[in-house]
């Protein structure tokens, strides 16, 4: 047995383990990407470098073996750096979008791709059920929505932008509105006031988690705006009945023709755990609430949209006047997720948004890459022209066009869950062109794009430990080598036995699995 | 295919079917088809048990592979250290406009020249230089492509002549020894052994003629000396063919042709005027009087390089005559191989690879390890653009390093050694080749060697091309048949080297200087030196130097020797600003340090380091942020691409610096250069990574204020082509030379009138500088 002392803590360790493993059997995370479990140490990604409390020396863990009397530190500001270094420089080389544009330019983050793809497969109740895990009203959104996703769309670059929008306006329509299971009963009441999109959305939201919700609005029926200020040829009253009421029907108490005032405003605050404040304009009397406000609107914290009062939180044009619904309707529930921080007592943060790796434009040569996945075909118009929605065909035929531009080890790549967490910045090395996006989507069940690959050799080594007739090898060296199929061979070639286990090796999106979804 | 076939099939069979055999294979591959044809390899997967991923994770890897069919001929362009600093790039350049190349492409359309850079030729005193096959082109300056290559086309389908040499060798009135080093073969010496063999025949000369290795005096080559049996030796510099008739009757025939001679040669005892230069292509830019070639050799020790220029490389005779194998006879027939270490402890050498870890010591760390096969590996893997040390020791003194290896074999009791060999080193190969031959044959390897009942096998494994393999377990991983990855020590070679084994593992030049202190004992060379450096180091001296070559020095002795009493200091009246010492792991001292002592320690302080031992001088036309670009470069491209640090943090420092040096740089930049230059040193795994940043790190140190410049859109030096135009001041008097001279037709034909260029179409290849007689080309 090996005796060492791992951040002033004394461990005991069989002979010839890792200190990384040493480590890990202290419950102390280490982080990593160039280890698997099935291989020898390679020392390549340098992530788990940790330091030597005698000479302060860094060394990767992975590789270097547990000695008697070893003292080592794996967390301090020279480590952090170090490895938020390591991940800045391999995020320089990693080209790829971990979320699609589109998902992130969407004011409501809304997983469109996904959706897009549910709707190509004929699944639309599936796909309605995905958009509404970000966007309450789609229905109404996609009648009116000035689509700023639409303008990040990397279809744009090649010919012209899916047609999102209209996308998300046929799955309200035609989706049947997924049952709603309310979460357990937190016990904790709510009272929104304004049944705008924002007001709605929280409202929705809010009850899915258990809350209780009181949605209260000067008007007799919901919807402000939405009701008020746009015609019936774009938005018919029908549909956006319709809408609201699905939403509201599981377990949200309406009030219509309720004015606030200072006095009710009070009365509200103590009956209630939180009230949100979504009432569109800014209250007249906002200063006599007692929240600290500027002439334009209410002070909220920016993230979580906390107010002056920790209580009272405040979403939509009550904040900034703006026309943009869509950006309401995330405020709702984004607002929702802060007043459950709030009542597990947490410091209300806000939805976090995880790290995404960007590689900005699409250029020529990579549209025949990225087509790959998608039609070559023009975008599609509804066959009736004016203001109506796609018919099936239509929308399955549009929704094909949609290149698969998220990663499909968006919930499964250490490189993005390492840079979130140390903060990782890819743009400090943008220091020279990056390379042009290949795709290799010969094999049945995974895909190849060379461009995200880090380099750490895991695939190169479980083909070769598995005999795999080709597998994968390392192509040159230096900043310009690369993983590939010896001899030009297709990529069903090199993975015949193990292409699965390959995938899940991968620590990046380099290779991974086909149908993730 | 069936002869490609069979020919694969007849290499298996010869070299083996596992994956250790796998460089020799594509190498003599290559060697048939000079590529490595897809078929090959694919059959080669086939019948042997190599795998295709390995195969071409190998061939991939090596510098020296071609996957792709190359022209007929070879044009390398050398674009190491010193040529570099001589405007190599201005040359490269030029050839691609030549032979019409775009940015992808390296073999002009006939399919006949296929251009290639190098990192060293090691003849770094001819810089720059152009090897065209096997012709070597020294001093070539862009506007001479055109030449060079008519030269070569002249030169081929000649056949050699026939030797003239005579048969008996009575009555032999004296000596002429004639240079044949790297330097002195590259410089044509080989057509001057013919004549002098011709002249020799006509004339019934009854003398010994002698091919000698490296003498040091690379500036001067050719050389040729003439020892009469009687009266002093003289030494001629510079030889051209129609000379030697002259130069070899004024010494065997009656003196009325030495007196006609006289202003013509260059003599050991005199002034020497240097300014007779090949006509043609090989231009020599010196033109200045230059000190006696005495002192020159007079100021260093030679240990390694005892009796240059005196003994014939493969003359087993002429090495035992000088004292050869006295110190393997004295240590196998006299000393235990507990007493070998300890001599050797006791001298205190360190290794001479650079890191200058004590020799005494690894030997008896692999010594203590306990196997019955350990491994000796010398390592000739030598890689430094700018150095050739390891070169000329293997190609001019092959039995020295033989000898030490053998004494260090029999210290340490090991019974394998491998001599790795860069293939780029030809000569070297043949060399060391026939020399372990003749060792075999007189019992000096193989079993009970000498009859002391020690038996050792020691066998060449040529390397094939990357810098990284000078680092030993990159080394390793190269014989053993992989990719030159290096791993993480420990476990050191010293216990887990070769095959898992114990493997000693040391510097060509280390043990070169072995049989010097066994046989002079430990005393001797430690009084060489300083305290905790002692004995001589081995230099590779080139740049801006007016003398260079190689030089073996004491340690402890300060550059300004090294520059000014060796090197005659600075060329061409230029001013001495710095001098790059360690390559591409060593860094740039300034001027004004010059007393620093090159010791290990004393250099590692000022950001450089001993390295291998490539020492280039530069002057104030050279841009120190240039510099740092060009190593960073270098290591980028040889960097393995194992680790992160290294593979992406060599590229983005070099991004940076490649976009200071092009007018693209900020304010931050330097910041981010500094912190991404710690962050690679800290954080990569091997020397290789380690060291990288040091060229950087050492010009930010002392010249930080070029770098400034050149964000500020100047490079003060003139060398950054993309920060510098070219005009025409009052001087010119219309005279056309630079109009005819400009590749690209950017001045436009206005004889007797101020010429103007139109710097739209000017590509700044310095043609109209160079040629202009009147100084009247600007550059700013």
């Amino acid at each position: 047995m090996i005796t060492l002392k791992i951040n002033n803590t004394e461990i005991e360790v069989e002979n010839g383990t890792s200190v990384m493993k040493a480590a890990q059997q202290m419950g102390i995370d280490i982080p990593n990407m160039c280890w698997h479990d099935e291989l020898e140490h390679f020392t390549s990604c340098m992530l788990c470098l940790v330091k030597d409390a005698k000479n302060g020396n860094l060394f990767p863990s992975c590789s270097v073996k547990a000695t008697d009397g070893l003292e080592i530190i794996t967390d301090d500001s020279e480590i952090k750096e170090a490895r938020q270094t390591a991940l800045e420089l391999l995020l320089s080389e990693h080209v790829g979008d971990c979320e699609a544009p589109c998902q992130i330019a969407c004011p409501a983050h809304m997983n469109i791709p996904l959706m897009n793809r549910l709707i190509a497969a004929g699944k639309f109740d599936e796909s309605l059920a995905v958009v509404k895990r970000d966007i309450a009203l789609p229905a109404v959104l996609g009648r009116i929505c000035p689509a700023p996703c639409e303008g990040a769309c990397h279809r744009k670059t090649v010919d012209e932008a899916v047609s999102i929008c209209l996308l998300k306006r046929f799955v309200g329509d035609e989706g049947t509105e997924p049952e709603i299971i309310p979460g357990p009963k937190t016990g904790k009441k709510v009272a929104v006031i304004g049944a705008g999109p924002a007001g709605l959305a929280a409202a929705y939201y809010l009850q899915l988690k258990g809350v209780e919700v009181t949605l209260l609005d000067k008007n007799e029926k919901p919807g402000g705006l939405l009701r008020t200020a746009i015609s019936e040829e774009i938005l018919p009253k029908e549909v956006l009945d319709k809408e609201i009421e699905m939403m509201l029907k599981p377990g949200v108490t309406f009030q219509g023709g309720k004015e606030i005032d200072t006095a009710f405003f009070a009365q509200l605050k103590n009956d209630f755990d939180a009230v949100i404040l979504a009432t569109g304009t800014l209250p007249e009397n906002a200063e006599f609430f007692g929240l600290k406000a500027t002439p334009k609107g209410i002070i909220a914290d920016r993230d979580s949209y906390q107010t002056s009062d920790p209580k009272v939180f405040a979403v939509g044009n009550v904040l900034r006047s703006s026309r943009l619904a869509v950006r309401s309707v995330g405020q709702g529930k984004e607002v929702a997720f802060s007043v459950l921080q709030f009542f597990s007592g947490q410091q209300p943060t806000g939805e976090p948004r995880m790290f995404n790796s960007r590689f900005g434009k699409l250029v020529s040569a990579e549209f025949s890459e990225y087509l790959k996945e998608s039609v070559n075909e023009k975008r599609t118009f509804p066959e009736k022209g004016g203001h109506s929605s796609f018919s099936k065909d239509e929308a399955i035929a549009e929704a094909k066009r949609c290149m698969h531009c998220d990663c499909r080890a968006i919930d499964n790549c250490k490189l993005r869950e390492y840079s979130h967490q140390y903060n990782a910045d890819q743009k400090r090395f943008k220091t020279s062109e990056r390379r042009n996006i290949t795709k290799s989507t010969s094999h049945s069940s995974v895909i190849y794009e060379p461009q995200k690959c880090i380099k750490c050799g895991i695939c190169v080594r479980l083909t070769e430990k598995h005999g795999e007739q080709f597998g994968f090898t390392y192509i040159g060296r230096g900043f310009d080598v690369e993983i590939g199929i010896p001899f030009n061979e297709e990529l069903k070639d090199g993975l015949s036995k193990i292409a699965v286990k390959v995938a899940e090796g991968c620590p990046t999106g380099a290779i991974s699995l086909k149908n993730v979804d | 295919m069936t002869n490609q076939f069979q020919h694969i099939d007849k290499l298996i069979a010869e070299k083996g079917t596992e994956r250790k055999s796998l460089i020799p294979i594509l190498q003599a591959i290559q060697n048939e088809y000079n590529y490595l044809p897809e078929e090959s390899l694919k059959y080669l997967a086939e019948k042997s048990n190599i795998t295709p991923a390995e195969i071409i994770s190998v061939a991939s890897f090596y510098k020296q592979f071609r996957m792709k069919p190359s022209g007929k001929h070879i044009v390398k362009i050398c674009v190491g250290t010193a040529c570099h600093v001589k405007g190599a790039t201005l040359v490269h350049d030029a050839f691609k406009r030549h032979f019409k190349l775009s940015d992808t492409e390296d073999t002009d359309k006939d399919g006949e020249y296929t251009l290639e850079k190098v990192s060293c030729l090691g003849c770094c005193t001819l810089a720059p230089v152009v090897q065209v096959d096997g012709i070597t082109y020294g001093h070539v300056a862009p506007d001479q492509v055109d030449a060079v290559i008519a030269d070569f086309e002249s030169q081929q389908g000649k056949t050699e002549g026939k030797k003239y040499r005579k048969a008996d060798g009575s009555e032999i009135k004296g000596e002429i020894r004639i240079g044949l080093g790297s330097c002195c073969v590259a410089s044509g010496s080989d057509e001057i052994r013919k004549e002098v063999e011709k002249v020799a025949m006509e004339n019934n000369l009854r003398v010994n003629l002698k091919h000698v290795g490296c003498v040091g005096m690379c500036h001067q080559v050719p050389l040729v000396e003439i020892v009469p049996n009687d009266g002093e030796p003289t030494l001629y510099a510079k030889v051209k063919p129609e000379d030697v008739k002259q130069i070899v009757e004024s010494h065997f025939e009656p003196p009325t042709f030495f007196a006609r001679m006289k202003n013509k040669i260059f003599n050991l005892a005199e002034e020497i005027q240097t300014d007779r230069n090949w006509e043609g292509v090989q231009r020599y830019e010196i033109s200045m009087r230059e000190k006696p070639v005495a002192s020159f050799l007079g100021n260093q020790v030679p240990i390694a390089t005892e009796y240059r220029g005196m003994i014939n490389p493969v003359d087993i005779n002429e090495y035992k005559s000088r004292g050869g194998f006295t110190a393997l006879t004295k240590v196998l027939q006299t000393m235990s191989p507990d007493d070998v270490v300890a001599e050797v402890k006791n001298s205190g050498i360190r290794g001479r690879g650079g890191a200058g870890f004590p020799t005494g010591i690894k030997w008896e760390l692999v010594k203590k390890e306990i196997s019955d096969s350990k491994y000796l590996i010398c390592n000739g893997d030598e890689g430094d653009p700018g150095a050739f040390m390891d070169r000329m020791l293997l190609e001019s003194y092959p039995y020295r390093v033989i000898e030490g290896i053998i004494i260090a074999a029999y210290a340490v009791n090991i019974h394998q050694g491998y001599f790795y060999i860069r293939a780029e080193y030809p000569l070297a190969v043949k060399r060391i080749s026939k020399a372990l031959e003749v060792c075999y044959e007189n019992n000096l390897l193989g079993e009970n060697i000498m009859s002391s009942g020690f038996n050792f096998e020691l066998k060449i494994y040529e390397g094939a091309g990357a810098f990284v393999c000078g680092e030993e377990t990159a080394l390793i991983a190269s014989i053993e048949g992989s990719r030159g990855f290096p791993h993480i020590r420990p476990p050191f070679p010293a216990q887990q080297g070769l095959w898992g084994q114990p493997t000693l593992v040391n510097n060509t030049e280390t043990f070169a200087q072995i049989s010097y202190i066994i046989r002079e004992g430990f005393e001797k060379f430690k009084n060489i030196g300083t305290e905790r450096n002692s004995g001589t180091k081995v230099f590779a001296l080139a740049g801006k130097v007016a003398r260079g070559g190689l030089i073996e020095v004491p340690m402890g002795i300060t550059i300004r020797q090294v520059v000014e009493e060796i090197g005659g200091g600075i060329a061409n009246g230029r001013t001495f600003k710095a001098v790059q010492i360690g390559g591409p792991s060593g860094g740039c001292i300034p001027a004004e340090h010059a007393d620093t002592p090159i010791n290990y320690e004393s250099l590692s302080a000022m950001g450089a380091m001993m390295g291998s031992g490539g020492l280039v001088v530069l002057d104030d036309t050279d841009c120190m942020v240039d510099i740092a670009r060009f190593f960073l470069s270098f290591t980028q491209d040889e960097s393995c691409g194992k680790c992160t640090f290294c593979r992406v943090g060599t590229k983005r420092m070099l991004d940076i610096l490649e976009n200071i040096t092009s007018g693209k740089g900020k304010q931050g930049d330097l910041e981010e250069l500094e912190k991404l230059a710690e962050w690679t040193k800290k954080g990569s795994l091997c020397g290789l990574g380690k060291t990288a940043p040091n060229p950087v790190l050492s010009t930010l140190q002392y010249f930080r204020h070029e770098y400034e410049a050149h964000i500020n859109g100047v490079c003060p030096t003139g060398k950054c082509t993309k920060l510098i135009t070219y005009s025409v001041n009052d001087k010119c008097i219309g005279c056309t030379l630079c109009v005819q001279k400009c590749p690209v037709d950017a001045i436009p034909f206005t004889p007797h009138e101020k010429h103007s260029i139109n710097t739209e179409l000017c590509i700044k290849c310095d043609a109209c500088r160079a040629v202009c007689p009147e100084d009247a080309i600007d550059v700013r």
